[in-house]
């Protein structure tokens, strides 16, 4: 029943069902809106549950696939003969596997969060629900997309809303944190679309009948072409006969990839291009850091894997040490800088620059383990960032500080919330039963196959790790308390909620990994016959 | 002999460029737009005779250049004047309105 | 055969699991109910443990295993799975027991603190993941239970977390035991892509390095056996790992019975007996661990002499003794390590938990505010004094066995690590005798009325002491049950055993005399040392500065780094950044300059431009 649906855009696009409604509201009623908002966000998170719960992954997602031709443009050949006609296409092309599943679950959940998370914001609930709907849709939609220009589309619809999300309703350097995200992620979509148009451009060729060619940003074609460049080369000389120069030649291989690394790697984001995200970290408001730590991140990794692995493998193959000493750079200059930071969001950013540390060694080790374990890292550290911020938003509501030397002794006066940031703390560190340590093993044991040394230097991350997350955590929860934090009180029923979701989730995935690694399995499968197929034979 | 006139309708041309370029005085710039059109004139009346497919269309468009050259200076005197009414001057420098 | 306790061993764990899950449930509503649930989910453990090792004492059925897949990773997968082998059967027992008595305890220890329940729930957690990890069949799953119990020590050495010293207490002691994690971590990395089918279970690791098969090459077999010591050096306390444990104290006194003394602090000792095969493969790491071992336990047995504080003298007692077993498997005798590893759970544990009957009474932890306790708590004091006469060595006590067992291993095998040893008991039966007896005898110092706890408290001493003098008895010089039992082979060497005997025996006795001389007596001057080698003393008490080396050459440097870093980041990375704006801004600035507002400026540049164009129009003529 469901495959005879188009899920994937009923999922996408309800959002926009609140959009609309939000519209018709006046805009001075913040309960109606609120309410609103968290309703539309639990829509798309009942409807990818019930396409998790119908995936069947042997079959890879096929029945799910949403192919409509949006843009058609013929252009005639001048030189050649009317009988060729080239066209360029378009489509809307929306897919779903075993990469996508679990992404786009995270963000149905992290995105109901945030939703529920929101009640701190205090001013223009009507636009900041719009925006945040709009994101919603944005970040669902990249998960999705099965054609390289939709997939820049959707990525590109989620900078605009998050723009605004920070600049409007941000910190006190609200401003030029939101401009500092335009530009690197500006800088960084102009790279990625210039790596896609030279996509579109050498391997986006098909032929569909002996008058009809066309390029398209088809992600199935474009894999076709890559995976077996001769054959694509052979057709089109056939169809035009110098075609075969520019055509997939080994340099044009390693720009793309090395300009998709950089796209993504600003996202994930890849020392030394991290210094956006700690504004955005320290002056977005929390739920909406929630959104950008836990989902968007997890973009610039889908990206790097999806376009830039499974498409050059080669190129992967080649640079894997290259990725995985950025990878324990990462984790190490993380987790040093975490050490030393005085406030606790700054602490929370630089750890999520070290657990993408960890993302970056699982993708660098191209086995089925140590994929398997950045996916799950991606999934897992997005549940525990959205899940820190959460808190961090309470607190920040209650005593107006996130600085640690202000804090402390939260534990006596809020069991509730100090319980679960020293379980989103052990998470984060790594604690076997809780999500973080099933990435974060799986990814260090992919890579120990190939690169023993690098492995060993990245466990020190792991001390390190909970060295910074005990020191600032502890430094909240425990010692002694300060006379103005007496009266604190615990958690409203509206932030214990997604508290206790988001630990369940994560307690889950600690406990039983399967839930994700079933789902994945077929996925990867692919992936993996894609990485040793071309290198081994 | 077209030559010469052209020379002639270049010198002038180059003449009142020069001045609408350089001359700070906005009445002497437009003297000088006057003087860039009127070259224009001469070089069109010379090609409509001694051109290579000579006719009298050149010299039809060159009344036509004339007055419109007439009304262009009287509406440029407009605004000088009301420009001079409300800034007190008439130096080009100081006319900086485009740059706000 | 009959293995049908064996089958449901799985629910051992599962009890306090249980217990916690409630507690955790009722919150702070569960106030008296904590300590019921909490003490039956450990009794009902026990009682299941105790089945389960009778059975295994019978004849015939041996082990079981079950488990299931937990990650499916494509042509390997990893198992969590539980086994029950006669040494797990035996710690079994001894976590189950002294968690069971110390949940007793702290029934009357906790009494009327607020968050007893709290206090219920995380000993329940601790239970079930110290029984998790004993029930271990693989090294996965063992690492899992590993980190479980280190954050459960972690969340009871900061129960009281408003204490500042508390919560560095608590942060050392998991950072501290996560630097060794990490190298048991590696080694399971290793482990995984040497083994045979990237199979990490015990007992194919056992048949794998079962006699040097080869299968996996020397140098890795050294490499996996030492990071896996690292692992244990870290748990146990062992040296330069140590700094934790005796700051661990600044939990509530059941606790340090509980994790500090009797289970956890024993499982590294027992993970080096389970991966057994493997340092026997490796007679380099085999040297490296009774070597540890041996300079642990002299080394903590002197730090012992110089504390003051009650429970730090007997945390460094603590990581002395577990010296002495790592020594004992280093040289190659499983069965003297984990003998002595049995009967110290119980004479230590016993000497902690009246420690803090003591401490409950006169509430001051400084063996130097107390005195004459004796008269006035006469079960705290005898059953103490039992399980100080076995720590040191002293016959018929357990300690004695266990202690005799290791020392004539160590004849036999090596000469120094003997004498390492026999010096190590005589400071210890020293610092045992010091803690006695400015603790009980001689006149009271604090005032207050001082009386003997109540029963929930004494009966456990009680029984603690009963095991305390008859556990040594399973293993003797005569009778070999235990170590036939674990090892399956016949009993150890015993020859020169004898000597030994006197000669600990001897030794100790002087230790106790010594300090009989000098605490009591008075025959010799409390600061017969001190006045002359203030420095000695000095650098005992400050336990020879390991914690100040720490600071100055990591955390210091650590920091010093960190601030670097951040400088870099914001000065220079982010400087790039600011530098590449900024040039963008300068020429914007310099286009904002052409933009003047002057026509005749724009029209000089219009024709500028248009002479560029016309020239290279027209020059390309020429130069083409």
């Amino acid at each position: 029943m469901i495959s005879e649906l188009p899920i994937l855009s009923l999922i996408t696009f309800s959002p926009l069902i609140g959009i609309i409604i939000l519209a018709l509201l006046p805009r001075g009623s913040s309960r109606w809106l609120r309410v609103t908002a968290i309703g539309t966000a639990i829509l798309p998170l009942l409807l990818s549950l019930w396409l998790y719960a119908d995936y069947d992954s042997a079959k890879d997602g096929k029945p799910y696939e949403e192919q409509v031709t949006w843009v058609d443009t013929h252009f005639d050949r001048l030189s050649d003969g009317a009988s060729n006609s080239l066209s360029f296409k378009l489509q809307y092309h929306m897919g779903i596997d075993g990469l996508s599943l679990p992404l786009l679950l995270l963000t149905t959940i992290v995105a109901l969060m945030a939703a529920l998370a929101s009640v701190h914001i205090k001013k223009r609930w009507k636009s900041f629900y719009i925006w945040f709907l709009l994101l919603e849709i944005g970040m669902m939609g990249v998960f999705m997309a099965r054609d390289v220009i939709l997939f820049f589309v959707f990525f590109e619809m989620t900078l605009i809303p998050m723009f605004f999300l920070i600049g409007i309703w941000g910190y006190m350097g609200r401003e030029k944190a939101a401009n500092r995200f335009l530009i690197y992620n500006g800088i960084g979509s102009a790279i990625m679309l210039i790596a896609f148009v030279l996509l579109i451009s050498t391997a986006g060729f098909s032929i569909e009948s002996e008058s009809v060619q066309f390029f398209s940003g088809s992600y199935d074609v474009i894999k076709a072409n890559l995976m077996d460049p001769q054959a694509a080369v052979n057709a089109a000389s056939a169809w035009n006969g110098n075609y075969g120069n520019l055509f997939m030649s080994e340099s044009m291989h390693w720009t793309i990839f090395i300009l998709l690394l950089i796209a993504f790697g600003i996202k994930l984001p890849i020392f030394p291009f991290h210094t956006w995200m700690l504004r955005v970290h320290t002056e977005a408001p929390p739920s909406i850091v929630m959104i950008h730590s836990g989902i968007l991140l997890k973009m610039g990794a889908y990206g790097l894997l999806r376009f830039g692995i499974i498409l050059f493998p080669e190129q992967a193959h080649e640079w894997a040490t290259v990725l995985a000493v950025l990878g324990v750079i990462n984790i190490l200059y993380g987790a040093v800088l975490a050490f030393v930071q005085k406030e606790f969001k700054l602490v929370l950013a630089y750890s999520s620059i070290s657990h993408m540390g960890i993302v970056l060694l699982g993708i660098a080790s191209l086995n089925e383990i140590g994929l398997q374990g950045a996916m799950i890292q991606l999934v897992s550290h997005g549940l525990i960032s959205a899940l820190l911020f959460l808190i961090v938003g309470s607190l920040y509501e209650r005593t107006g500080t996130t600085e640690l030397g202000e804090l402390g002794g939260l534990a006596r006066s809020m069991p509730f919330m100090s319980g679960v940031l020293l379980t989103a703390g052990m998470a984060s560190l790594g604690l076997p039963g809780l999500s973080g340590f099933i990435g974060e093993f799986l990814s260090l044991l992919g890579l120990f196959e190939s690169m023993r040394i690098l492995t060993a230097v990245a466990v020190l991350g792991v001390i390190l790790t909970a060295v910074y997350v005990l020191r600032s955590v502890l430094a909240i929860t425990f010692g002694p308390m300060q006379e103005k934090y007496v009266a604190l009180r615990d958690a409203r029923l509206i932030e214990a909620v997604p508290m206790i979701a988001l630990v369940a989730f994560i307690v889950l995935i600690g406990i039983f990994p399967a839930v994700l690694t079933e789902p994945m399995k077929h996925g990867f499968d692919t992936l993996l016959q894609q990485l040793s197929g071309k290198v081994g034979g | 002999m077209l030559s010469s006139y052209l020379m002639v309708a270049a010198i002038l041309f180059c003449i009142g460029l020069y001045g609408a370029l350089v001359k700070k005085n906005a009445v002497i710039v437009l003297l000088c737009i006057e003087l860039m059109l009127n070259a224009v004139n001469l070089n069109l009346v010379a090609f409509s005779k001694y051109g290579v497919g000579a006719s009298l269309t050149g010299q039809m468009f060159t009344l036509f250049t004339i007055a419109i050259a007439a009304a262009e200076a009287a509406v440029g005197i407009a605004i000088l004047i009301a420009l001079f009414r409300a800034r007190g001057t008439v130096n080009v420098d100081d006319y900086d309105e485009m740059r706000r | 055969m009959n293995t049908m306790f064996s089958e449901i061993a799985w629910l051992i764990p599962l009890f306090p699991f249980v217990a916690f899950l409630l507690l955790l449930a009722s919150g702070r509503s569960g106030q008296g109910l904590g300590v019921t649930i909490g003490t039956v989910g450990s009794l009902a453990s026990l009682v299941l443990s105790i089945l389960v090792l009778m059975e295994h004492m019978s004849d015939g059925s041996k082990y079981y295993q079950d488990g299931f897949k937990w990650i499916d990773l494509g042509s390997f997968q990893l198992n969590i799975g539980y086994e029950v082998t006669n040494l797990s059967a035996l710690m079994l027992v001894v976590v189950t027991a002294v968690s069971f008595l110390v949940n007793v305890y702290s029934a009357g220890y906790m009494k009327g603190d607020e968050r007893i329940s709290t206090f219920y729930s995380y000993i329940a957690l601790f239970t079930f993941s110290m029984l998790g990890l004993v029930l271990a069949d693989n090294m996965l799953t063992l690492y899992i239970f590993w980190e479980l119990v280190g954050v459960c020590s972690f969340l009871l050495v900061g129960f009281w977390f408003t204490k500042p010293a508390a919560r560095a207490a608590a942060k050392k002691a998991f950072i501290v035991t996560r630097i060794g994690d990490a190298g048991l971590l590696i080694a399971i990395l290793l482990l995984f892509w040497y083994m045979p089918d990237h199979a990490l279970d015990f007992v194919r690791i056992e048949n794998v390095f079962e006699g040097q098969s080869g299968t996996v090459a020397a140098g890795v077999t050294t490499l996996i056996a030492i990071l896996i010591f690292v692992g244990a050096v870290g748990k146990s306390g062992q040296f330069p790992l140590h700094v934790w444990l005796p700051d661990a104290m600044e939990g509530p006194t059941p606790i340090s019975a509980l994790i500090h003394a009797a289970t956890m602090v024993a499982a590294g000792v027992y993970l080096v007996a389970r991966t057994f095969d493997i340092f026997q493969a490796s007679p380099a790491a085999m040297e490296t661990v009774a070597y540890v071992g041996g300079f642990t336990a002299l080394f903590a047995a002197t730090i012992g002499i110089a504390q003051n504080d009650i429970k730090r003298i007997l945390a460094y007692s603590t990581v002395s003794q577990l010296g002495y077993m790592m020594m004992a498997l280093g040289l190659g005798s499983l069965t003297g390590g984990i003998f002595h590893l049995f009967t110290h759970a119980f004479f230590k544990a016993l000497l902690f938990l009246g420690a803090g009957s003591i401490i409950h009474a006169v509430h001051t932890q400084n063996i130097n505010e107390m005195g004459g306790l004796g008269s006035k708590m006469r079960i705290t004091a005898w059953t103490f004094g039992i399980g100080a006469l076995a720590l040191s060595g002293i016959p018929p006590f357990s300690g004695f066995w266990s202690k005799d067992a290791i020392l004539t291993t160590a004849l036999h095998e090596n000469p120094v690590l003997f004498v390492v040893g026999i010096i190590a008991a005589f400071f210890t039966s020293f610092y045992m005798a010091r803690l006695f007896f400015l603790v009980f005898t001689g006149r009271p110092k604090g005032e207050g009325r001082i009386h003997e706890s109540s029963l929930t408290m004494t009966i456990p001493l009680i029984i603690l002491a009963v095991f305390a003098i008859g556990a040594g008895f399973v293993e003797t010089p005569w009778n070999n049950t235990l170590g036939e039992w674990l090892t399956g082979a016949a009993g150890a060497d015993h020859s020169g055993s004898g000597l030994v005997m006197v000669v600990s025996t001897a030794v100790g006795a002087l230790g106790i005399y010594l300090g009989w001389l000098v605490f009591v007596k008075g025959t010799i001057a409390r600061d017969a040392v001190s006045s002359r080698a203030p420095w000695l003393v000095g650098l005992l008490e400050r336990k020879y500065y390991i914690d100040e080396i720490y600071a100055a050459v990591i955390v210091k440097p650590l920091r010093g780094l960190g601030s670097l870093l951040n400088a870099i980041d914001q000065y220079i990375i982010d400087g790039i950044i600011a530098i590449i704006g900024g040039t963008a801004v300068l020429l914007g600035r310099g286009g904002i300059r052409l933009q003047n507002g002057q026509v005749q400026t724009y029209g000089l540049i219009t024709v500028l431009g248009l002479v560029i164009l016309i020239i290279a129009v027209v020059g390309r003529r020429f130069w083409s």
